[in-house]
């Protein structure tokens, strides 16, 4: 009888650890992959999360390789499993030679010296020139020391995208750079159908970057405190930008809430099934290369709020290396590739992305001629706000993400939700800062 | 076991296959030891600790981690929903399995191309599955609530009401697991001399009489075999929640499994203490559920 309990107890205690090695099971794969490059063989391995940019990226790292004769491989990862990658590489020693750092992470792995310092590297190059990125992404990618660890790859802001086949059915003239959000709430109801087959507007829960924070700032609003300590989610400009976001569902101008969070506003628009939604430039190379948006669809800049704030959320990731790197001289030469003009130059040239390097993102918008992309490039000439982020960033935005609902659904008003959420979001920054 | 004072006296010849019986094994044990039983103590010892990032700076707190356990309501409600999943899941899979075992294990056409059907799911990549689903479940654009409509009825919101989603989540386990419980029901049968059957049907017994009287008796083994890796297994629900649920799905709470809660914590939100944490419950859950399975065993499994 003994033996029989032993045996079932590890019987069980083995499949409860099995869960936990599951998941690391699918990462071992890239873990090994980085392993042997580490090693013997000499190509360097570029890991990023978002696969419509490799076709673009495997051009330029095949020019580095012209140049340089330096090997290299990209390892593409979805961003949901990126992270949980990184992590469980930077844990074991062996993280890919070179890969793309972003303003949610970058904290972890700076207190924690993961990632290679790259400042006397750059003191010494003559392609790179820090003047010539945006400095507050420059700033993101430093250490408490102003230790430069990563260099910027590119920058992305928002614009408002429209279906023209509606409005022209509405009979209403197209969204342009005089419009406020009273305007696309205006507009969202006109072009709401009552048989539910079209609705006017759509930002669902998960699109905070590219929608509902830029709708706090234009309100006067913040997210985040300057100093990182607390939220602005109590913050009666966040109250009221959202309440007009959250009366637009409440309408019924907003595909129903389990609509929404089902498909996303990204998908809703793709499908015809919205007149407007707010996008991010990083969901372009997706909405362009769409046969329904390309007929009938366009993008202008995105609206303003009530006392003509026009503000886009901005950020930009980084190229970084791990500081317990094998060949720190070659996965610099890499980063410095890609950080230097004519990577930048190429990477908008190719439509991959709007670069971080100064003066380099005018080809980006001809890429796809058809489109008013220059929406994107406009908007940087109004108020810009830098990707709000805090040590642990990523805790309190998804609970942001999972919150946010209840005022969209009328489970709660507007004012319970935001504080709510504001409540929450103290408690996780007062326990991760 | 009372042979402590008995000293047994192996012959040259058993001892020697003994020696190569370990030398067999030592691989698996060797695996099961650094994979399985190293990585339980860590979890254990982890548990009582606020993790720092990347295993380095760990502070002991002591059993603060389960006291915070003990009053997230989160964690119960995960727990119900765990539990409430393996409830739908393991017994309706383990009914259709049998049912479909039973009439697969009959001569008839086409026999191998059915079971090959029914277990085809079993091959198929558990994401790749959850997706489908996902789709088939959409409430705007899924193939059900089309079909409901043609008749007038729905639309369901299948993975976003917060009352139905986990039996949703669930008919997508049952599906994937129906195959796999039928190949081994089948094997089960097989074993069963015909002879049984025969002597049931000269005292007259009809095909039910035969199922419950013969059948279900003697297959008890594998039943109690399948019944016991199944409920372990659904109580470690994962992979489809995780693929079908989006953090802003206003169901995800009434969804996440323990598993799906551990993962957020440990891997998400980089909490690897309290996570393991969870997944020590979990263990708990699951040891208790098996031990008293065990002891159920003698009850209603016949080894012949």
């Amino acid at each position: 009888m003994k033996k029989r309990l032993i045996s079932w107890t590890l019987l069980s205690a083995m499949l409860v650890a099995l869960v936990g090695c599951g998941q690391n099971a699918t990462e071992q794969n890239t873990d090994n992959a980085d392993a042997s490059s580490n090693g013997s063989d000499d190509v360097i391995t570029v890991a990023m999360w978002d696969s419509p940019q490799e076709p673009g990226f495997t051009q330029i790292l095949e020019k580095f390789t012209e140049e340089t004769g330096i090997e290299t491989r990209i390892e593409v990862t979805p961003w949901d499993q990126y992270w949980t990658m990184l992590e469980a590489a930077a844990t074991g020693g062996s993280m890919p030679d070179v890969f793309i750092m972003h303003s949610n992470e970058i904290a972890k792995y700076a207190e924690n010296d993961m990632l290679l310092d790259l400042s006397d590297y750059i003191a010494q190059s003559d392609k790179i020139d820090m003047s010539k990125y945006p400095q507050d992404i420059v700033s993101l990618y430093q250490n408490e020391d102003g230790a430069q660890l990563g260099i910027p790859k590119d920058i992305d802001t928002v614009a408002l995208w429209y279906n023209k086949t509606m409005f022209d059915e509405a009979g209403l003239a197209y969204p342009d750079d005089t419009w406020t959000w009273e305007d696309v709430a205006e507009a969202a109801q006109k072009l709401t159908k009552d048989d539910g087959s079209q609705y006017g507007f759509a930002v669902s829960p998960d699109n905070d970057q590219g929608g509902y924070y830029n709708i706090i700032y234009d309100y006067g609003g913040y997210v985040l405190s300057d100093d990182q300590q607390t939220s602005g989610f109590d913050q009666p400009g966040t109250i009221e930008g959202l309440t007009v976001l959250m009366d637009m569902e409440k309408n019924g101008y907003m595909p129903p809430y389990t609509t929404l969070v089902e498909n996303g506003d990204c998908t809703l628009f793709m499908s015809g099934q919205v007149a407007m939604t707010l996008q991010g430039s990083w969901k372009v190379n997706d909405l362009t290369n769409n046969d329904y948006v390309k007929e009938n669809c366009d993008v202008v800049i995105k609206p303003m709020g009530p006392n003509n704030v026009r503000t886009t959320i901005y950020n930009g990731v980084a190229w970084a290396a791990p500081s317990n790197s094998s060949d720190p001289e070659t996965a610099w030469k890499v980063i410095e590739y890609l950080g230097s003009q004519e990577a930048q130059q190429m990477q908008s040239d190719l439509g991959v992305m709007m670069s971080a390097w100064e003066g380099t993102s005018d080809n980006w918008i001809n890429a796809h001629p058809e489109f008013n992309l220059q929406a994107y490039l406009d908007v940087m000439d109004d108020t810009m706000v830098i990707f709000p982020h805090s040590r642990r960033t990523v805790n309190w935005a998804n609970m942001i993400k999972e919150e946010i609902g209840a005022g969209f659904t009328g489970e709660m008003t507007p004012e319970e939700t935001c504080q709510n959420i504001a409540d929450q979001m103290n408690q996780i920054l007062k326990e991760t800062n | 076991m009372g042979g402590k004072n008995k000293t047994v006296r192996y012959s040259a010849k058993k001892r020697n296959e003994a020696w190569w019986g370990y030398l067999m094994v030592f691989p698996t044990i060797l695996g099961l030891i650094v994979l399985n039983i190293i990585p339980i103590f860590q979890t254990i010892y982890q548990s009582f600790f606020k993790t720092g990032d990347f295993g380095k700076g760990n502070i002991f707190i002591g059993l603060e981690n389960y006291i915070d356990l003990i009053h997230d309501s989160s964690v119960w409600q995960a727990v119900w929903n765990t539990i409430r999943y393996t409830l739908v899941e393991v017994p309706i899979s383990i009914v259709i399995a049998l049912l479909l075992a039973v009439l697969l294990n009959r001569k008839m056409k086409c026999r191998v191309a059915f079971r090959t059907i029914y277990f085809l799911p079993m091959i198929a990549a558990p994401a790749a599955v959850a997706m489908v689903w996902r789709w088939l479940y959409n409430s705007q654009f899924g193939l059900l609530n089309h079909i409901l409509g043609i008749f007038g009825l729905g639309p369901v919101n299948w993975i976003s009401d917060p009352k139905i989603a986990i039996y949703s989540v669930a008919v997508v386990g049952i599906w994937s697991v129906i195959g796999y419980n039928m190949v081994l029901f089948l094997a089960g049968l097989q074993e069963i001399p015909k002879d049984y059957y025969e002597a049931a049907r000269i005292d007259g017994a009809n095909a039910v009489q035969q199922f419950f009287s013969v059948t279900i008796p003697l297959l008890s083994p594998t039943l109690f075999f399948v019944l016991v890796t199944r409920l372990i297994a659904a109580l470690q629900v994962f992979d489809v929640i995780y693929m079908m649920m989006d953090l802003s799905n206003p169901a995800l709470e009434e969804t996440q499994s323990l598993v799906y809660l551990f993962y957020n914590y440990s891997f998400i939100e980089g909490n690897k203490g309290y996570g393991s944490t969870i997944v020590i419950l979990l263990l708990m859950i699951i040891m208790v559920i098996t031990l008293f399975q065990n002891y159920l065993e003698k009850k209603w499994v016949h080894y012949n």
